[in-house]
This record gives structure tokens, C-alpha cells and sequence, in this order.
């Protein structure tokens, strides 16, 4: 692992401000990750798990149809076709298989739009452990499906009913959980939290990137000129960027909920409308009031709902190395509808937040190699969808 | 962010600081104390000054004043609805130090250690943030997300306004930790009774006891243990090893089952101390 891969400090993103009844799990954690997670034993374990189980190496599929819609040459991470139907079973595998070598036997999780929740389930079913799920009501009801599938694969879900009942609530409860129950692994869904949350993350995330990178060179024979991914907490993200971080002339761009826009505040943009500060065990962008209280957010897509990003993320940032944007509500349902037409994918709310930047910026990408990450599929969307649609939007 | 200056304030520049002098009083009599907490803002400031006033005149020997914040993952049910509350009649840090002055301004003389998570410090800028409180009467101040690994920040925030910086020490803390962290603090260092967030029940049996001797042994600084305390009986057992017993959920909630009204806060305030004062031997 170099210092990028293994943290605490991204530039002046990162650390670990977390209670200390927890600072003796996350160095215990920590120091798992750097021995048996770097051993071969566990890479063996888990690349088995990745391609037997889960379904690894995800195609990367030519977007035909939408490339001549758009004019530019549109690529696609399948991250939708792992098993569970999103990028979030890879984390969730690599966790859980670490902290079952730890000992562990329960694990605590939070979810917003359910995908983590039911990944965290899943591998936890696979391997033998109890599983507790922490997911906000607003957010249980905007992504049913994902919550009866966590109850059919054997996991507890709590539903948290207060703040805003989305997943700043689902962590705050899960980590105040994970203070009384310091001997459970919490198993965080996004690159994000205390150390080593962010950098352990990115770590089983970055299988997408090294597989796309080495995809694209073989189908399209180049590199592409612009990546792009939804952001999150970031970990979709993360994982695709990290492989072409030294690519200096691949673009890196990073899509985050610009919601019904950032002039009106109800968005979950933070480097449009926030500025850096500490959430949830990390220094990085947040969106917060001018005393430092954590503000609300809003995204049509659960998972980008979220005030804060991660810090490499950050630092991507801060280094000009990554550009991050916003894509509004109303553009991400109409990418949504038009990936489903044109080619015959669902994809999740939160990945047509990326699809949708590229659809607004036709203009600018036309004649370009452009690599999307289509960070799952969206069937777990469709009733809120359909019941948005019924409320005269498109 | 920087790792600022690891070094604590140093003792000339704590000479005056109410807290050091209060737990320095304490031990030199080998004698016990009460700290209550409560949460800035919740029923008002107005009603927050004069609890302070109150638990000032009935004897506290430091009183915890929490600042709100939105996401207090530290916190069990309780502290968090009384964090709430407080937000939503908008109280502000920079009010809060308003008060806190207006508090020294009518006499007020009992140590005062802030409590505030680090996103609203951070915010107004710690080092401005704590100098600011240094002025307006703050003797201490305790970060719940900040550990010994952020240290360095706290530390040196406290260092140049002569506040105290304190540290926390966990039952699942290793003994080089609790020793780092009692090295690191001044004033006190916040020992947590037991593994969990803020509320809740502690049981001082055995096992609790002897975590707090150990903490107590470890620590150059002396101790408060917090968390679960809300009897006369509790306030007795954690005093067994600890140098003072903070008690916030029990009050906060005393508190609020009271009317809003500053007289009506102050004087349940006054009876509940009395009452927790049966406790210290
Ligand atoms: C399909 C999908 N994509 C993206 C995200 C956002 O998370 P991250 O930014 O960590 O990839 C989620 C989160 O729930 C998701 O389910």
C-alpha cells in the first residue's frame, strides 16, 4: 500500500475524529487491513468470493445508441450486473470477510438507498453473521424493495426516526451503536467516516477501476478521455478514479445531487454549497450553517443524500486532479428514462446522476472517449420514480 | 489542518484557571465533587444562565455546558432531544460565550468546561474560537470527537488561551492510552463509565471499579467520571476513584420535565444538587 492507499490523512482531508470508546476498534481495524488484508491468504480469499460469488470481472459495455444520441463515445462500468445489483457488494464482501478473520461475528451497517444494506446482508448471510442494518424511515419507504430484501437475507433493519430520517441519521445511529457494541465490526458503506473507514473502502472499490482500465484499453485500444461517476459518500467514485489518477490526460469528474438546485439550498452538492468541516470521524467538505450545524439535504437518489463527501475526494479536489459537478433532479430522472430506452438499462437513481452530466454536457464531450460508472441498477427505484412522474414530473 | 504544538498549557499560564484550582483543592483535601452538564440553550439561554447561577450558589464544583450540534454521535436519546431543542430556538456558539460572560459579568465563579463537538469550532475557527472562550469565562474544554490521535489540534488551541484541554479515557482504552490522555489533559481528565453514548444506566460493580482505579492510577491529571450517573447512590460509588461525578442526562431531563421559565429551571436545578450532594461522602 502506498500513503494514498492507506491514509489517515488525504492532504488536509481525513483523520480520525472519532469517540474514544471507538479509537481502539478502528486501530484494530486498521491494523488488520495492513496485515492479514494485505496477505495473500485474504486477497486469494476474497478475489475467489469476487469472481465466483459475486460475479467479477462487471463487463464495460459500448453505449452505441446513447454515443450517437450524444455524439461522444459513451462507455459503461457494469457495476449493475454484480450480484445484489451494485458496486457496494465488493465493500461489503471485503469487510465482512475481514472482520469474520478478525473473529467478529456481528456486524452493524447503515444504508441509504439499500444497496449497502442489502450487500452488507448478503455477505453476511454468506458468511454466517448477524447482521443489523440501521436505515432511515424516509428513506425505508422511498426504497422498499432493498428493505425487504435485508429481511429476507436474515438482517435486522432498524429505522431511524429522527433528524431527517435519511442516511446522515442511519450512520449517526449506527455509529452510536457501534460505541456501545465496540466488539461488532461496523461495516461502512462509502469512502468516507474515521480512519481507516476511507482508505479501506477505496481499497476493495478500486477492483472497478483496475478492471475498467484495462478493459477500455483492450476494446476501445486507448484510454478515455473523461471518467465520470456519481459521488456519494464516494466510494463508486473513488474506486473507478483511483486507477487513473496517474493517467494525466484522463479527465476525472465526480457527479454529486444537485437536487431542485444549488440556489435554493435543497441539494446534496458539498463542494458547490459547503465548505470543509467534520462529520461522521473525518475532516472534508461539508455542507453546514454558519455556526457549524450540519444542514439538510435533498437528492431524488437516496444514496446521494448526503452533507458530506469523502476525503480523498477532497483532496482530488483541493489538488485539481478531479472536478466535481452537479447534476439536478430532473436531469438525472431523464437520464434515467433515456438509458432504459436507448439501451435497454435500468440504471439506479444515484449512477443517472453521472449518465445525466454527460447528457448536459453533450456539447463539450462530443467526439470524446467518455468512461461512466453505472454504479447499479435501478429497480429498487422504480415506485419512487413512477410516483414522482405522477406529480407532473417527466 | 495542521498538527499544532503538543505541548499543554503550561502551569504559569493555568495558575488562575478556576478548574486547575478546584480539582487541585479538591485532591489537597482529599475530597469529592460534583459536575453537572447541561446542553446550552435547551428552554433558552436566559433559563441556561440562570441554572448556571444556581448550580453556581448550591455548590457545583465545575458545571459542563454543552453546545448543541446537530449530529451528536456521542449521545444517547436524552442529550440528543436536548441538543435538538436547543437548535431549534436557535442558539449559536457565539451567543452561548455572550451568556457565558454575562454569567462571570454577575459574579458567576464556578469552573465552566465547555463541551462542544469540533464541526461548530472548527466553523468559527478553533484557535479564535478558543481564545474567545478563554475571555468570555470557559476554563476547560472537552471535544468528543476529538482523540488523542487529533490531539494535536486541541492541544494547541488550549495551549495559548490558557484553557484546559481535556481528554478521555474509555473502558476500552489501553493503559497507554488513558496514560497519554491524562498526560495530555489538564484540569481533568473525562473518564467514561461505561462503554456506550451519553444516558443509559452505569452499574459501578467490580468490574467498573476497578476500570476507574485504573484510570485514576494512570492518570497524571486528576479524574471525572461521567455517563449514567443520576442518584445520590451513584454519585457516591463513582466517587469511590473519581475526583468529580458528572451528571448531565439525569439533569437534562430533570430540566425539561420543569417549565421553561429561568426561575422554575434554577430552582429545580438548586434541589437536584442538593439532592446529588447527599452522595459525596
Ligand atoms: C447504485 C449506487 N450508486 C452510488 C451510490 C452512492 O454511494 P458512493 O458515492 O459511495 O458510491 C449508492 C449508494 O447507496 C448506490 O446505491
Amino acid at each position: 500500500m502506498n500513503e494514498r492507499e492507506s491514509g489517515p490523512w488525504f492532504g488536509e482531508f481525513g483523520g480520525s475524529f472519532a469517540p474514544e470508546t471507538l479509537m481502539a476498534s478502528l486501530n484494530e481495524l486498521d491494523e488488520a487491513w495492513r496485515t492479514d488484508g494485505q496477505s495473500a491468504g485474504f486477497r486469494a480469499e476474497l478475489a475467489g468470493l469476487l469472481r465466483d460469488y459475486a460475479g467479477r470481472a462487471t463487463p464495460l459495455t459500448p453505449a452505441r445508441r446513447l454515443s450517437a444520441e450524444l455524439g461522444c463515445e459513451g462507455w459503461l462500468k457494469r457495476e449493475d450486473l454484480l450480484h445484489t445489483g451494485a458496486h457496494k457488494l465488493n465493500n461489503a464482501l471485503g469487510q465482512a470477510l475481514l472482520a469474520s478473520r478478525m473473529g467478529k461475528t456481528r456486524i452493524l451497517a447503515e444504508t441509504g438507498a439499500g444497496q449497502h444494506g442489502v450487500a452488507t446482508a448478503t455477505a453476511c448471510a454468506l458468511l454466517g453473521l448477524e447482521c443489523v442494518v440501521f436505515m432511515g424511515s424516509v428513506d425505508a419507504d422511498r426504497q422498499r424493495p432493498n428493505l425487504l430484501r435485508m429481511e429476507l437475507l436474515g438482517a435486522r433493519v432498524e429505522l431511524v426516526e429522527h433528524g431527517q430520517r435519511t442516511l446522515k441519521d442511519a450512520i449517526n445511529e449506527a455509529l452510536r451503536t457501534w460505541v456501545g457494541d465496540p466488539a461488532a465490526h461496523y461495516l461502512l458503506g462509502s469512502a468516507l467516516g474515521p480512519h481507516p473507514f476511507p482508505a479501506l473502502v477505496a481499497g476493495f472499490q478500486q477492483v472497478i477501476g483496475v478492471e475498467a482500465r484495462r478493459q477500455v484499453l483492450e476494446q476501445a485500444g486507448a484510454l478515455p478521455q473523461v471518467v465520470v461517476a456519481c459521488v456519494g459518500g464516494g466510494s463508486n467514485a473513488i474506486g473507478l478514479f483511483r486507477a487513473f489518477v496517474d493517467d494525466e490526460g484522463v479527465e476525472l469528474v465526480g457527479v454529486e445531487a444537485g437536487g431542485e438546485g444549488i440556489a435554493g439550498g435543497r441539494h446534496a452538492a458539498r463542494f458547490q454549497g459547503g465548505l470543509p468541516g467534520v462529520l461522521h470521524g473525518c475532516h472534508t467538505w461539508l455542507l453546514q450553517d454558519e455556526d457549524g450545524q450540519i444542514l439538510p439535504t435533498h437528492s431524488v437518489s437516496a444514496g446521494l443524500d448526503y452533507p458530506a463527501v469523502g476525503p480523498e475526494h477532497a483532496q482530488l479536489q483541493a489538488d485539481g486532479r478531479a472536478t466535481y459537478s452537479a447534476c439536478e433532479d430532473a436531469q438525472a430522472l431523464e437520464a434515467f428514462d433515456t438509458l432504459a430506452r436507448l439501451e435497454g438499462i435500468i440504471p439506479a437513481l444515484e449512477s443517472s446522476h453521472a449518465l445525466g452530466w454527460v447528457m448536459e454536457e453533450r456539447a463539450e464531450l462530443a467526439g470524446k472517449r467518455v468512461l461512466i460508472n453505472l454504479s447499479g441498477r435501478g429497480d429498487k427505484d422504480l415506485a419512487s420514480v413512477f410516483a414522482l412522474r405522477g406529480k407532473g414530473n417527466p | 489542518m495542521s498538527a499544532a504544538d503538543e505541548t499543554p498549557p503550561t502551569d504559569e499560564l493555568l495558575a488562575g484557571n478556576r478548574l486547575v484550582r478546584a480539582t487541585q483543592a479538591l485532591r489537597e483535601r482529599d475530597a469529592r465533587g460534583i459536575a453537572p452538564y447541561l446542553t446550552a440553550g435547551d428552554g433558552g439561554l436566559e433559563s441556561t444562565l440562570a441554572v448556571l447561577h444556581a448550580l453556581d450558589q448550591g455548590g457545583a464544583h465545575c458545571i459542563e455546558l454543552g453546545l448543541p450540534f446537530s449530529d451528536p454521535i456521542a449521545d444517547g436519546p436524552v442529550l440528543q432531544a436536548a441538543s435538538a431543542r436547543a437548535l431549534d430556538t436557535g442558539t449559536t456558539l457565539p451567543e452561548t460565550l455572550e451568556m457565558l460572560r454575562a454569567f462571570r459579568a454577575a459574579g458567576g465563579g464556578v469552573p465552566v468546561a465547555l463541551m462542544s463537538y469540533a464541526n461548530p469550532l472548527l466553523r468559527h475557527g478553533l484557535d479564535e474560537t478558543v481564545e474567545r472562550a478563554a475571555a468570555a469565562g470557559a476554563d476547560a474544554l472537552i471535544v468528543p470527537d476529538i482523540p488523542l490521535e487529533e490531539g494535536a489540534l486541541l492541544v494547541g488551541a488550549c495551549a495559548t488561551a490558557g484553557v484546559c484541554p481535556v481528554f478521555f479515557a474509555a473502558p476500552t482504552s489501553s493503559d497507554e492510552r488513558i496514560r497519554r490522555a491524562g498526560a495530555r489533559s489538564r484540569g481533568f481528565l473525562y473518564v467514561v463509565g461505561r462503554t456506550g453514548v451519553t444516558g443509559g444506566g452505569t452499574t459501578f460493580d467490580a468490574h467498573t471499579q476497578s476500570f476507574l482505579a485504573r484510570a485514576r492510577g494512570l492518570s497524571a491529571a486528576p479524574i471525572a467520571v461521567g455517563f449514567g450517573i443520576a442518584t445520590p447512590a451513584d454519585v457516591r460509588a463513582a466517587t469511590t476513584h473519581a475526583d468529580l461525578a458528572i451528571v448531565g442526562t439525569a439533569l437534562v431531563r430533570r430540566l425539561h420535565r420543569t417549565e421553561a421559565a429561568p426561575d422554575a429551571r434554577a430552582g429545580a436545578a438548586a434541589a437536584f444538587l442538593a439532592e446529588l450532594q447527599a452522595g459525596l461522602a
